[in-house]
């Protein structure tokens, strides 16, 4: 169950008013969803477009998923998590799903420079300059070299724990925990209050 | 493969991260199910992943706008889940990954290509086999012939990659003798040419449906009628409109 703040910060609100923004989609409104593609497309197409780097291919995956928030409005249930995550869920495993797929890869490896591990910079790159983004930045700065790369390279990169294994050079075992790990500082560190 | 139980509880950050192989996301997702400290961390962690995605925040072209809007006025949205259906209420999460759908059993269907060209094990593709039937049922199919297929409960999965790249993968119901195909990541042909579906017995060569222009990366799916035990999967690329007698070589020649 959600461990309601005091005070609540600006994504908790923001997540709130989401929620009551997809009941309203969930019955077919359609003015609700405008109001939810305003408020998520951008998030949406940011982060498929980080996974695919392709443009016009993120344009097109991030079509899909904005669809697909309007026609499962309804399977959205908040016991189970924010509505910010489940939106962002389904656009990271539609980029991913599509990344993992053979030609799309191909195609992606030829884009790609060669040296596929982003720098810290890099995360900040194509982001608004807001306050979230300089807060998760700090957070991913306190993390410890391999943690930092473990999950940018599986999130922003779309790679599985076994890839990233490989390109960090790395036993499966410590990507695994370093994941895990970082991920968990990175939700202190954030206070994510679920 | 079998996992010592701390070896499932680490990749909670892993699977938040959908950076689980085919192979172990089944294993873990049934692990889920009875393991709520695990749960309830995953749910944080998603949380978390989700406060990552908004740092890549990035304006998608205006148009996109007008598109989107235009698109779910024509698309009809999935019912709610109900309690009277308990055992519905174990796939939820799986229906959040379902693709856009012209219909939700398409769409099933679909999403089943593409975990075959990850590489699914069998247990994995049975699991994906029952969650789609789970989501037959809830989910407004209207399209019985697709449907039949798909919920036959003697339905199994084939898949294999062309020469051409992509994948066909082949839901095939013996007992009602039809199949349903699907594709993912084939090249798109030019509007003189169509990949046509085949048949393939001992003596014959049937023709049995042409795939749409692929939308996506991926074709409509189609159903094939008329299989008999023995026959195999053939796909060729044929003038528009498809022929009567394969033409060409095949890209894919799978036994079923």
């Amino acid at each position: 169950m959600r461990q309601p703040r005091l005070s609540p910060g600006p994504e908790e609100g923001r997540d709130q008013d989401l929620e009551g923004l997809l009941a309203r989609v969930a019955r077919g409104d359609h003015a609700a969803f405008e109001a939810v593609y305003d408020d998520l497309s951008a998030p949406v197409f940011g982060l498929v477009k980080k996974v695919l780097r392709d443009p016009a291919q993120s344009e097109e995956v991030a079509q899909e998923v904005l669809l697909e928030v309007w026609r499962a409005a309804s399977r959205f249930d908040a016991v189970k998590g924010g509505a910010m995550s489940w939106v962002m869920t389904i656009a990271h495993r539609r980029a991913v799903d599509r990344v993992r797929s053979e030609t799309s890869a191909a195609q992606r490896e030829q884009k790609v420079a060669p040296d596929p591990v982003s720098g810290p910079d890099d995360v900040a790159d194509a982001v608004e300059a807001n306050l979230e983004s300089q807060r998760v930045r700090r957070c991913l700065d306190g993390l410890t070299e391999v943690q930092r790369e473990s999950v940018k390279l599986a999130y922003y990169g779309g790679y599985s724990y076994p890839q990233v294994a490989k390109l960090l050079g790395v036993a499966l075992g410590t990507v695994k925990t370093r994941i895990r790990d970082g991920l968990i500082r990175v939700r202190d560190c954030m206070e994510v209050s679920w | 493969m079998r996992f010592q139980r701390h070896d499932l509880h680490t990749l909670t950050g892993s699977y938040a991260l959908d950076a689980l192989e085919v192979e172990e996301l089944g294993e873990f997702e049934r692990h889920l199910n009875h393991c709520p400290s695990c749960l309830a961390e995953v749910r944080g962690l998603r949380e978390t992943a989700a406060r990552l995605a908004l740092a890549t925040a990035e304006r998608p072209p205006a148009a996109m706008r007008g598109q989107v809007l235009a698109m779910a006025q024509q698309t009809r949205q999935l019912p709610p889940l109900t309690d009277e259906r308990p055992a519905r209420r174990a796939v939820s999460r799986r229906v959040r990954r379902v693709w856009i759908p012209r219909f939700s059993v398409a769409v099933a269907a679909l999403s089943v290509a593409a975990a075959v060209v990850f590489g699914v094990n069998q247990n994995s593709a049975q699991d994906q086999l029952n969650s789609i039937r789970s989501q037959l049922t809830s989910a407004e199919a209207h399209n019985h012939a697709l449907s039949a297929v798909l919920a036959a409960s003697d339905a199994r999965l084939v898949s294999s990659g062309t020469s051409h790249g992509g994948a066909v993968t082949a839901i095939v119901s013996p007992r009602e003798g039809k199949l349903v195909v699907v594709t993912s990541g084939l090249p798109a042909l030019p509007a003189s040419k169509v990949y046509e579906l085949w048949l393939l017995g001992p003596s014959v060569a049937k023709p049995s449906g042409l795939l749409s222009g692929p939308r996506n990366g991926r074709t409509d799916p189609v159903v094939a009628a008329g299989l008999a035990a023995g026959y195999k999967l053939g796909v060729t690329v044929e003038p528009a409109g498809g022929t009567l007698r394969p033409t060409t070589a095949p890209i894919v020649d799978m036994s079923l």
